[in-house]
């Protein structure tokens, strides 16, 4: 605990006043408090501050898989070395980039029209609300499996119907086809998570005060206007929020590719957990994994942080004030 | 054969007379062995689906009695085991072999206290490979046959050959007994072998005008048999199945592969040194560009073999709308199952495509008919990594009583074969062959199987280089000579140690 007896007097001493105690004296000032979190302390550290250790620890080897664990090979960075410059890596990362956007942006503007959609009262909405809230609660795995057959290049609906209808002269080539599997993978993962944006978007909305709308319409403001001028800047956080969710999740991504195409077909739908999960179990290269989940480890962080700051960013407002 | 349960020793009898009797026993033992157990059972150069109903049935064994010799049946000890055996999806009669063996294990060796697990086969590796970080293994271990390599160039297995629990090597298939091989060492006993074979629709055959009870001679006919089913009949003609990271790709492509003359490493050769690749010879590249003809060329195959693995191909052929594929012997259970599901008209369709289900060899090629080793083998931990301690006798016993020519013939009932060889002449190798539909074809094709190369890359080699390969020349990514090159440099790569 800092101390400012015998300090010289002065400006030095009033700054002195004002400085913030250190972490160790907090602790042990709050130690009881400290006491009692103690054990969540303790399983946080062991069932997610090892296993980050481990990871990075076990990106500096090589796993030969003639060897066990215990004899890996120090490597140094070479690891990540490999995984930056293998050209799969690039295809894979640009992949992920597509995929992540591209499910980002899409999910979140079909949940904003199905939000203020459902913001207006009318007959039915709460049904509606039920049945759009319904690929969000749906297991992930059977959905993929259900959109699989649904996409199935020989004898799935959609490819039967397209015909039936005469649109294409045999069925549509979704998940075979290297130019067509991401997007159609990506429509599922919109289709699978916009209700999620739908959600919190809802919620932001029940917060835009209803003078303020009434108020631009006396003013003439047209829908548009209302939108943009009104309605919008108080969605503001929750879209920063939810944005920066989705993107999180859509960049540990895993299932969706995972199950309908495994990555393929010749890598096309790869993206960075699928193609981790691969290395891993597939090819048992351990240590080019961990670094390749150390990278990814990077990028979600420096994600999170922002999503911290967005969440914070009112807290130091009001702190400042 | 000596059964020690129960036997009555007299007390007070002269220590050198039993020292005496104890030797002569021994060595009247030791004797029988190297004269009549150590022969061979049966005679390879003539297996023919003749050959093996002509054998079967024609010897009696004593279980017990021959286990006896290995490993006291009164021994006390105790026995941890893993093992994939019967799921939910298994027919009925493998669960009640299944639950008859553990009956039969536990009367006949009492005081061994068992504990068993059955294990998902997909989860069987990754929690061996967890376990053993941790010491904390299983004392016995069966597994696939590509899955023992890895752990044995590890250092986790024992030393383990069929003599150890008094079978002779020669009662097991060659092929078998490399895939227990590492480094010239042996570490495990094959359980149980199997191939496959070609199954057709003979009606879809007919309706295209080719022979309905003759199945494509070569594999250049399977891609001309394709086309003409394709072109004539609108319908898939041969079940192609090239999905990355699936085991059902390498087992389906590489008897394709070797037939043509090429292979992953030089595992077709008669004594392969796996130093190496094959993939980018000419027979490869030859075996590719059937594969690309039929896919991309004739579009004779389903669109979605590229995500395809083996179960999808099972709903097209029971609906008559694929013609042949490459397929276990069970296929033919599954296809009688998958009718008796189905109603009305699909009802009709499924019961028509049963009746003409027909198997045939697997096709030949340029330079052999080959068809991949399958099958799984029993293993047995060392000490260090098997949680509790080991204990030899009791997994002696275990290994000899599973290993048995009754037993390891019963536990593969539907899916397999007995990998002791002396189970064709059992009385249950006949029955078996008297009540499973084209057993004696699909068995026929074991002296053509090559197993997966024996080295610890192998899993990477076939279940990712090898689809990655397919994939790359059939989505044209690139050319099949580019593909074959390409996967020939990852396993270069990858046996030089890199990523």
């Amino acid at each position: 605990m800092s101390t400012i007896t015998g300090q010289a007097a002065g400006p030095s001493a009033a700054r002195a006043v004002q400085k913030k105690p250190n972490i160790v004296s907090r602790i042990i000032k709050h130690r009881a408090d400290y006491l009692y979190v103690l054990p969540a302390l303790i399983v946080m550290l062991v069932v997610i501050a090892f296993p980050i250790y481990y990871t990075i620890e076990l990106s500096f080897f090589r796993t030969p898989p003639n060897l066990q664990m215990k004899d890996k090979i120090w490597t140094g960075l070479s690891n990540y070395s490999l995984v930056l410059n293998s050209s799969v890596f690039h295809e894979v990362t640009i992949q992920t980039i597509i995929w992540t956007l591209a499910s980002t942006v899409f999910s979140f503007l079909l949940g904003l029209g199905a939000a203020l959609s459902l913001h207006r009262e009318f007959v039915g909405r709460g049904v509606l609300r039920a049945l759009l809230l319904i690929p969000y609660v749906i297991s992930a795995v059977a959905a993929s499996y259900v959109w699989k057959w649904l996409y199935h290049s020989d004898f799935g609906v959609i490819g039967a119907i397209s015909v039936a209808l005469g649109f294409t002269d045999e069925p549509i080539n979704f998940l075979d086809n290297r130019q067509t599997v991401l997007a159609s993978l990506i429509v599922v993962n919109i289709w699978k998570e916009f209700s999620f944006a739908m959600v919190m978007l809802m919620a932001g909305l029940q917060t835009v005060p209803d003078q303020l709308h009434r108020a631009a319409m006396v003013d003439g403001a047209n829908t548009w206007d209302r939108f943009w001028h009104v309605t919008f800047p108080h969605l503001k956080g929750v879209s920063m929020v939810t944005i920066l969710l989705l993107m999180v999740a859509n960049f540990n991504s895993f299932i969706i590719p995972f199950v309908m195409t495994g990555g393929g077909p010749a890598d096309a739908s790869h993206i960075w957990i699928t193609h981790i999960y691969q290395l891993a179990f597939g090819r048992q290269q351990w240590g080019a994994a961990s670094a390749y989940a150390v990278i990814l480890f990077v990028v979600m962080m420096t994600l999170g942080y922002f999503y911290v700051k967005a969440l914070t960013r009112g807290d130091e407002t009001r702190q400042g004030a | 054969m000596t059964n020690l349960q129960g036997r009555d020793m007299r007390s007070g009898a002269p220590i050198r007379r039993q020292v005496v009797a104890y030797a002569i026993a021994a060595l009247t033992t030791t004797s029988l062995m190297s004269t009549t157990a150590y022969a061979q059972s049966v005679d390879l150069s003539q297996w023919s689906p003749d050959y093996i109903k002509s054998i079967a049935g024609t010897e009696t064994f004593d279980t017990a009695g021959h286990c006896a010799d290995v490993v006291p049946l009164d021994y006390t000890g105790r026995l941890t085991y893993w093992w994939t055996g019967p799921t939910e999806a298994s027919p009925q009669i493998e669960h009640q072999i299944n639950d008859e063996f553990w009956a039969a294990w536990a009367k006949t060796y009492p005081n061994i206290e068992t504990d068993a697990q059955n294990i998902d086969y997909n989860q069987l590796l990754d929690r061996l490979r967890t376990t053993l970080l941790g010491n904390a293994g299983p004392m016995v271990v069966r597994l696939q046959i590509l899955g023992g390599v890895e752990f044995a160039s590890k250092g986790y297995f024992q030393e383990l050959a069929p003599e150890d629990i008094g079978y002779p090597t020669a009662d097991f298939w060659p092929g078998a007994m490399k895939s227990v091989t590492w480094d010239g060492v042996t570490y495990g006993v094959p359980t149980n072998n199997e191939t496959m074979a070609m199954i057709w629709n003979a009606d879809i055959f007919e309706r295209a005008g080719l022979d309905p009870e003759s199945p494509p001679a070569t594999w250049d006919d399977v891609v001309t048999y394709s086309k003409t089913i394709h072109d004539k009949l609108g319908i898939s003609g041969y079940g192609l199945v090239a999905r990355q990271n699936a085991g059902n790709t390498p087992f389906r492509f590489m008897p394709q592969l070797w037939a043509y003359g090429g292979g992953a490493l030089d595992e077709a050769e008669a004594s392969p040194s796996y130093q190496d690749s094959y993939l980018d010879n000419d027979g490869a590249k030859a075996a590719l560009q059937a594969a690309y003809d039929m896919y991309v060329r004739d579009k004779s195959v389903p669109t979605s073999a590229l995500t395809n693995t083996q179960n999808e191909n099972q709903s097209p052929f029971i609906a008559g709308q694929l013609a042949m594929m490459i397929a276990h012997p069970s296929e033919y259970a599954k296809m009688v199952d998958l009718a008796g599901q189905a109603t009305g008209a699909d009802k009709e369709v499924a019961d028509t495509v049963v009746a003409n289900m027909r198997y045939g060899l697997i096709p030949e090629g340029p330079a052999r008919r080959a068809v991949v080793f399958g099958g799984s083998n029993m293993h047995f931990i060392n000490e260090e990594y098997v949680e509790g301690g080991f204990d030899e006798m009791a997994a002696k016993a275990f290994a000899c009583f599973w290993n048995s020519p009754e037993w390891s013939t019963k536990l593969a009932w539907t899916g397999s074969n007995p990998g002791n060889l002396a189970g064709f002449k059992t009385e249950w190798m006949k029955e078996r062959l008297d009540t499973i539909k084209f057993l004696d074809v699909t068995t026929s094709m074991l002296p053509s199987g090559i197993p997966f190369p024996v080295i610890p890359e192998a899993t990477e080699i076939m279940n990712i280089i090898v689809p990655d390969m397919l994939q790359n020349a059939l989505t044209e990514r690139m050319t099949v000579d580019e593909a074959a090159a390409d996967a020939a440099a990852k396993v270069d790569a990858l046996l030089g140690g890199g990523l």
